[in-house]
């Protein structure tokens, strides 16, 4: 009786808590479902597009907010072409192909609003791209007018348009220096030297470019069966601590630090003449870079044989890959310099693929600012 | 769910009854399509069409139009409905992704899509990063490149998904440039990634992109495309190439349904027809498809019928293979050498050829077409005509027409 009575007050009690849980949970259920059924406005679904990132789930819910973006009316060319600022390269990408269809749709209209965007140097690089790309493509006349002004651009590929322009207009040998200054990519700046040099102008082209020119190297270490890409050398290890010994054992014997400096305008250093055409082996290169301030900056490898880079004992590069090409600027990545010595390491592998277009182990290597042009160590 | 044959014959007799009626049946054919590399069933074969033999040159006879467009391609193009849909590469270092589509009537561009690469863009000088062919189901376009970025839009240019498969897999990517073409098959987009790096073969759902599956492959650089067959049961099959084996997957699953040990080639693709499955290899291997979950067995291979890039087709009982500049023509049936013939007026080929009412069409690096007549005992080139342009992808035929990709712009031949 007495166990009755006490459950029949918890139950008198706990009855407004049960009417409150009611309501808060029938509360937010219409507020989820209204969340739902509010059909989100263009800006919002924008948003969600400035994040994706590389997943299936990401990408259905982009492929979905593509799909309502398109069902949409109110979404405006600008402000996709706004959002994809600090958005992320996925994000970007889909950003620009919504920009895209609205502007094959309705673009032509916004022409002013267009030209002022694009002469606005604080929005995205990529887009800032699209918008000169969608203004100068039926007319020649305008896309020249507009590169004229655009070799300093931020955006690495309008500079690149413009130079090309300037370049493709056989430039005289002043214009050409000014060019050479304006210049980034290594095959614009390479062209622009070769065509000083028959102007008569000399051009340090590793100095231009920044290429570290001395090495120590050492090797060479057992790489049969390309199997020890991922092993960790006695030297690999002293080397990273920062506490190499003068002697290992290598491969055939014991090795030590050679210095090696290459006298090649591109930087290459030739490291199957310096180890007799060695192959299955690893060979290990170290550099002091005196870098004059403390600094962000890019290292900037070429190479055509499997690598792997530190700097200042941290890695920073790893790429297994053998004979596919080589050219300037193949591997790019940022690191952090601090002011005076930073040390370089590189580990340079070679594998025993016997054609002839696989007898190649060389490597280059230059330190650059994000828009390719080139940090020279201190006293360079 | 359709077959990708399926659809494609529903679309094409559709087309062929709408034309019909609009255009009292005077050019029925104008609309068919050739979704893939290398067309329907991947055959590179149109016999019914009736293509010029002579054109181009200074007179630019039988250009029906030609459509400059940006950046490069050494892919093909593809034709679905009334639009002509390719793709290029441009700008710095190609990073630049466009697709385009024109229409077949006059080359007008009728919509274009852009977008950055994610990957690594980095190619041969010859080649493109827009170096593989799209391909379509009839409802969307999937468009891949050499950097790994991967989109499909609809009909109307609009993004319907995107992947960037060099960011999921951040190894894979080969410098000198990828090639592979995508294939649609089952309402799957497969793509062979095959590289030093991270190297596979996956599955995406053309709905969404979802990777579906996902296969480790050989670690070695391939620009073969993967083939979609069918087994007698009819089901269908998807069988890629390497220089380890052969494989054939379920297309939904990536389940392995057999594999045959036998080194392949990774540029030219294989074909089947007739039960059984031609493959580059050492010369071409004939395999018998004719049995139900079995690994194939071999019928024939002949070391004299080399491909080193071109892709082989048959026309009825003959297949032909080109290597470097000598056309090889063998019975489908025994691998017997038939004949060969060298094609002096060609230094180098790299667009696999297409045929069309018995005249084989190959285009050049230098920028020619030798048109030779096929038969029995011999070829014979009936014309070397002058495009002027260096054309590296195979074309699309569709109707009465021709559509060739140079590298710098899109030809449509045809009579006028």
């Amino acid at each position: 009786m007495i166990l009755r009575e006490e459950l029949r007050w918890k139950e008198l009690a706990a009855r407004p808590f049960r009417a409150c849980f009611a309501m808060l949970i029938t509360g937010m259920a219409t507020f989820a479902l209204a969340s739902q059924t509010r059909a989100e406005t263009g800006d919002e679904l924008i948003q969600k597009l400035r994040t994706v990132e590389a997943n299936d789930k990401s990408n259905q819910m982009s492929a979905k907010v593509a799909k309502q973006i398109r069902a949409q009316k109110d979404v405006k060319l600008l402000s996709v072409l706004k959002a994809m600022n600090g958005a992320t390269p996925l994000g970007r990408n889909w950003l620009l192909g919504v920009a895209n269809s609205i502007y094959q749709q309705s673009g032509a209209s916004q022409t002013a609003e267009l030209k002022a965007f694009l002469a606005d140097t604080t929005q995205n690089d990529e887009a800032r791209y699209t918008v000169f790309h969608w203004l100068s493509q039926n007319d020649e006349a305008i896309r020249k007018s507009m590169l004229a002004s655009m070799r300093e651009d931020p955006s690495q590929e309008l500079r690149y348009l413009a130079v090309k322009d300037a370049i493709d207009a056989k430039p005289s040998t002043p214009e050409l220096e000014s060019l050479l200054q304006a210049a980034r990519h290594p095959e614009q700046v390479t062209g622009i030297i070769e065509s000083l040099k028959e102007a008569g102008v000399a051009v340090d082209q590793a100095k231009h470019f920044g290429f570290l020119m001395d090495w120590k190297l050492i090797g060479p270490f057992d790489h049969v069966g390309t199997a020890n890409f991922d092993k960790v050398f006695p030297v690999e290890a002293d080397a990273i601590a920062q506490s190499e010994k003068a002697e290992y054992d290598g491969k055939n014997g014991k090795v030590s630090w050679i210095s090696k400096s290459t006298e090649n305008v591109q930087g290459e250093l030739d490291l199957a003449e310096v180890f007799s055409n060695e192959k299955g082996c690893i060979v290990y290169a170290l550099a002091e870079f005196d870098s004059p301030t403390e600094t962000e900056a890019e290292l900037r490898l070429g190479c055509i044989n499997g690598n792997k880079a530190w700097i200042n004992g941290k890695l920073i590069m790893s790429n297994e890959v053998y004979h596919t090409s080589m050219q300037i600027d193949q591997y790019v990545e940022r690191v952090a310099l601090k002011a005076g010595k930073n040390r370089i390491l590189l580990k340079l592998c070679q594998n025993e693929q016997k054609e002839q277009w696989a007898q190649r182990f060389a490597f280059q290597l230059r330190v650059s600012d994000f828009t390719g042009k080139a940090i020279l160590a201190k006293g360079r | 769910m359709f077959s990708l044959n399926q659809r494609f014959f529903n679309r094409t007799l559709g087309a062929m009854l709408g034309l019909g009626f609009a255009a009292g049946f005077s050019d029925a054919r104008a609309y068919e399509d050739w979704p893939q590399f290398r067309g329907v069933n991947a055959s590179s074969v149109s016999n019914d069409s009736k293509l010029p033999v002579e054109f181009g040159g200074e007179s630019k006879s039988n250009i029906a139009w030609q459509t400059k467009l940006p950046g490069r391609s050494v892919g093909g193009a593809i034709v679905v409905g009334d639009q002509v849909i390719t793709t290029s590469s441009s700008g710095m270092d190609q990073r630049r992704l466009h697709l385009i589509s024109l229409n077949q009537q006059d080359g007008s561009i009728r919509w274009q899509q852009e977008l950055v690469a994610r990957g690594r863009p980095f190619c041969h000088p010859t080649s493109a990063n827009a170096a593989p062919t799209p391909a379509s189901d009839g409802k969307n376009v999937y468009a891949f490149y050499s950097s790994n970025d991967l989109a499909c839009v609809d009909l109307e240019g609009n993004l319907v998904w995107y992947r960037s498969l060099s960011t999921d897999f951040p190894k894979a990517g080969n410098d000198v440039g990828m090639s592979s073409s995508p294939l649609v098959v089952d309402g799957v987009c497969i793509v062979q990634v095959e590289c030093q790096g991270d190297s596979f073969a996956a599955g995406l759902s053309c709905e969404d992109g979802s990777i579906l599956w996902k296969r480790e492959r050989p670690k070695q650089a391939n620009w073969a495309s993967p083939v979609a067959i069918q087994n007698p049961a009819k089901e269908n099959m998807v069988v890629m190439q390497s220089r380890e084996n052969l494989v054939a997957l379920d297309p939904k699953s990536g389940k392995e349904l057999w594999v045959v040990d036998m080194p392949c080639s990774t540029i030219p693709s294989a074909m089947a027809v007739d039960g059984r499955l031609l493959v580059p290899a050492s010369g071409i291997t004939a395999l018998d498809l004719s049995s139900v979950g079995a690994s194939p067995s071999k019928l024939w291979d002949n070391n004299k019928l080399s491909a080193n890039a071109c892709s082989p087709l048959v026309v009825g009982s003959r297949i032909y293979t080109i290597s470097r500049t000598v056309l090889a023509c063998a019975d489908i049936y025994s691998g017997e050498l038939k004949w060969q013939a060298r094609l002096t007026d060609a230094k180098s080929i790299w667009s696999s050829p297409v045929v069309a009412n018995n005249l084989l069409y190959i285009f050049t690096e230098e920028g020619k077409c030798l048109v030779v007549r096929l038969g029995d005992e011999k070829g014979e080139v009936v014309a070397t005509n002058d495009m002027g342009e260096s054309v590296l992808g195979s074309p699309a035929i569709s109707g009465n027409a021709m559509y060739v990709r140079g590298i710098s712009s899109l030809w449509k031949i045809a009579e006028k």
